[in-house]
């Protein structure tokens, strides 16, 4: 397939671009692994303070929760919508659009190859996470299993979701200012402060009416066994719809948006 | 010790590693390091006085740079001594630094974003400059330097002369006895150098402060200085008026011939001929023979010679002849 | 008065770089707005936490407000001053423009820590002493004048700690041009000290306590105000503080010899 052969080679190219700043690359992971950290040790807190437990998560579910958040945030990582606003606003963009493949595969290409880089920095600290917290980890073969088509679906929502909010470049010219308020409601939504179940009251329900949490928690949840493989479907699927959704809003936006900025002439 | 620039056995030394190419070198390098010394200025004495302009000569990497930067007490030399107003400039004692400036023209003090007006305002809070002196020094040098609104606007807007001319300004606004001027006029368009060095020129005369200053152009220098340093790899060739360079460093003068109808004959049995064109002939002959030399030309071509002149080599002829090594340095050692 | 030139140098620094930030206005509305939403939901962050707990390892709620304040606080302070500051030496040292700072007539460490400010974290700076106010008013009982009182010396001293780390880590670009990564490092972990140093790990709070101190600049002021510090643990905090600004001054002299002493 020849959309097969493009990537071969993007990803050879953007494999020996990213491996010349592994040395920054690996420094970046602290920014992926502390927060997971401090908001683990803050539930530990908690259930220490209750004598051992928060509703069903003890000390060592919260660990394998968090070290899985952070494997799949790290994952599901995707900062287009930064570099995608000074790109429009110096118009870098124009020669990008002549080339006779869509920018998206390059910017997937590098997504990519950064992701095979920082993994092996990442997998070791996670290891000694996983240790020092005494993390519990209830997988089966099936939540394995359901793992992999939950993850590759959260990383493609949020490359999209990414996308999306970078096309707004086209319109407002301080579009990462979005992509900045978005980050802080995913920071409570997604997962990052608190399994979903755990969010009190009303928020649990809106959590699993927004996008964040399939891109974090959902995953997270399946790889360390902590929904039952039925529910783990339901929730795969729901991550398909919510692709689905954001891939028809990516076409209509970007080619708005191309049309935007042909017709302003930049 | 009098003087406001003394400078005795002046050196510094380098260390730089030395870095092979390949792998195995590069390993090696990590268990031990190799070293080599650079001596980047070697043992210099000289003085300046009250209110002279000086120009320093010399190539890329001869030392000039380093030296001005001892001066204005921004290095630690290996050895010798050095006063600038009887304070050791590396010391950096407040009373030696508000007395004398570096200014360099390959980098900038101003602050980019914000109009120049501002950056002086905070060197007259650094340098405590009263009110009223740096009303009067600001309206003098605006009056010099035609900055007119030039200082209300942001200095990235500025063209590099303009900026230059700031540049200047801010060097001078605490008023120092003493300026370093590395490559003031580099990258400047000629109008720019010209107003540069009338410029210094004028300022050298109003305020009697010393100078030294590096160039690349010799205009520079042949316009302001009447005395010049010459130093190659690090040493000191010349020192003494710019007038006696010529004749103390080039042995030899030009004799340039015009004939009639643009005849151009042999001259070869004069001298060595470096042009010629349309009937006009350059001959290179030495200095001690040059009066014997001409009358023999002329002797010759009596009735052709429309024109004939007896020159000194231009300056920077004799610069390169100089440090291209063309003559052995013991003998330029003045 | 050296003092009263010194203050007088800050000011107009300060005053320089204000009038820079309002010739790109827009990014200072923003600043703010984006500050708001953090801690914002920051405090929501801590307001979930405490749904299932009155206390955590003995911090309670008001408490925990208050801590999030001084996050905000010494964050801000750095932010304002400091880390463009250091940012700023690194880029200096690398194009050679720091010898115009050098031959200034006055303190050069001083010169560089105060030139580059960031105006925007004023706004953080006041936010945090607001939310520390909130945290404190809601305490049971209300701290006493002594603990306002330590509450300052520890913040001041914590301020000190990371204003030397920060310097400290400037002043190694004049060995190894390229220090950006430990600025990396130290951006990264300062998300800790967002709880109470107590609650983390071993080898994470001795981190946080040590190498970048960021953990006990917030949590020993916080502690004050909540009047959880005892006299030994104020006076480690001032003495480190003290100490460490006395090294960083030693390790910037040792650090401009070698730039000045080194190539041209």
């Amino acid at each position: 397939m020849k959309l097969l052969r493009i990537y071969r080679a993007l990803l050879t190219a953007q494999l020996q671009a990213t491996a010349q700043y592994r040395a920054q690359a690996f420094l970046y992971v602290l920014f992926s692994v502390i927060r997971p950290i401090v908001f683990l040790a803050a539930w530990v807190a908690v259930a220490n303070a209750r004598g051992g437990s928060v509703g069903s998560f003890d000390v060592a579910d919260f660990a394998g929760y968090f070290i899985a958040l952070t494997l799949v945030s790290h994952l599901c990582m995707s900062w287009f919508a930064w570099e995608f606003e000074q790109d429009v606003a110096q118009g870098n963009l124009s020669p990008r659009l002549l080339r006779p493949l869509h920018p998206i595969h390059y910017a997937a290409a590098a997504n990519i190859s950064y992701k095979i880089v920082t993994s092996i920095g990442l997998l070791p600290i996670l290891l000694l996470v996983a240790v020092s917290f005494h993390a519990r980890f209830q997988t089966t073969l099936e939540h394995l299993l359901l793992f992999i088509p939950s993850m590759i679906l959260a990383a493609v929502l949020s490359f999209l979701f990414d996308w999306v909010q970078a096309s707004t470049a086209f319109w407002i010219t301080r579009s990462s200012q979005v992509s900045f308020v978005l980050g802080r409601v995913s920071f409570i939504f997604g997962g990052q402060i608190a399994p979903l179940a755990l969010l009190p009251g009303v928020l649990g329900t809106i959590a699993y009416a927004l996008p964040f949490g399939y891109m974090l928690a959902v995953p997270a949840d399946i790889l360390r066994g902590g929904v039952d493989p039925a529910r783990g479907l339901l929730l795969v699927g729901a991550q398909a719809l919510w692709v689905l959704l954001f891939y028809a809003a990516l076409q209509r936006v970007w080619r708005a948006g191309v049309r935007e900025y042909s017709a302003v002439g930049a | 010790m009098n003087a406001p620039v003394f400078v005795r056995d002046l050196a510094k030394s380098y260390r730089v590693h030395e870095r092979e190419e390949g792998l195995g070198a590069a390993m090696r390098a990590l268990v031990k390091r190799r070293y080599r010394d650079v001596r980047a200025v070697d043992g210099i004495t000289f003085e300046i006085g009250e209110g002279e302009v000086v120009g320093f000569l010399g190539p890329n990497g001869a030392g000039k740079t380093t030296t001005l930067k001892m001066l204005a007490g921004l290095l630690y030399p290996t050895s010798g001594e050095a006063t600038v107003l009887g304070h050791t400039p590396w010391l950096r004692e407040s009373r030696f630094l508000t007395q004398i400036t570096l200014l360099m023209g390959n980098r900038s003090q101003l602050v980019w974003d914000i109009p120049a007006a501002d950056s002086f305002r905070v060197l007259q809070q650094i340098y405590e400059i009263g009110e009223s002196d740096y009303r009067v020094r600001l309206d003098e040098l605006s009056d010099l330097l035609d900055l007119g609104p030039l200082l209300h606007k942001p200095v990235r807007q500025l063209s590099l002369g303009e900026r230059m001319k700031v540049e200047f300004a801010a060097s001078l606004v605490h008023a120092p006895r003493v300026i370093f001027l590395d490559e003031p006029t580099i990258g400047l368009d000629v109008t720019a150098q010209t107003r540069i060095r009338r410029f210094v020129a004028d300022y050298n005369r109003r305020t009697g402060a010393t100078i030294l200053l590096t160039s690349h152009y010799m205009d520079d220098v042949v316009a302001l200085c009447r005395r010049v340093l010459v130093i190659h790899h690090g040493k000191l060739l010349y020192d003494g008026g710019l007038a006696d360079l010529a004749t103390r460093m080039a042995p030899y003068k030009l004799v340039v011939v015009t004939l009639a109808d643009g005849a151009s004959p042999r001259f070869d049995e004069f001298g060595e001929v470096v042009a010629s064109e349309e009937g006009r002939t350059t001959v290179r002959v030495p200095r001690e023979s040059a009066a014997e030399r001409t009358a023999a030309i002329i002797r010759a071509f009596e009735q052709q010679v429309v024109d004939l002149s007896v020159e000194d080599p231009p300056i920077e002829e004799v610069i390169d002849r100089v440090f291209s090594g063309e003559r052995p340095l013991s003998q330029v050692r003045s | 008065m050296p003092e009263v030139r010194y203050a007088r140098i800050a000011a107009i620094f300060l005053r320089t770089e204000i009038q820079y930030a309002m010739a790109y206005r827009a990014n200072f509305t923003f600043g703010i707005v984006r500050l708001f939403i953090v801690v914002g939901t920051s405090i929501g962050a801590a307001l979930i936490l405490f749904q299932y707990t009155d206390a955590m390892n003995g911090w309670t709620l008001p408490q925990m407000i208050a801590l999030l304040g001084v996050y905000y606080l010494v964050q801000g302070l750095a932010d304002l001053m400091f880390m463009p500051s250091v940012t700023k030496l690194m880029e200096q040292v690398r194009l050679g423009t720091l010898d115009f700072v050098l031959l200034k007539p006055a303190n050069s460490q001083f010169l560089v820590s105060t030139r580059y400010v960031e105006p925007t974290q004023i706004a953080s700076v006041i936010v945090g002493a607001a939310v520390v106010a909130l945290g404190a008013s809601r305490m049971q009982p209300s701290p006493a004048l002594s603990d306002a009182l330590s509450f300052a010396l520890a913040l001041a001293c914590g301020v000190a700690l990371v204003y030397s780390l920060l310097i400290a880590i400037g002043t190694l670009a004049f060995w190894f041009v390229r220090m950006d990564n430990l600025l990396v490092i130290f951006s990264s972990l300062i998300e800790a000290g967002r709880f109470p140093v107590d609650i983390y790990p071993g080898w994470l709070r001795a981190t946080l306590s040590t190498l970048v101190p960021i953990g006990i600049a917030v949590t020993v002021p916080a502690q004050a105000i909540s009047g959880r510090v005892d006299a030994l643990g104020l006076a480690t905090i001032v003495l480190v503080g003290a100490g460490s600004l006395v090294f960083t001054a030693w390790f910037w002299r040792r650090g401009l010899r070698s730039y000045t002493g080194a190539s041209a």
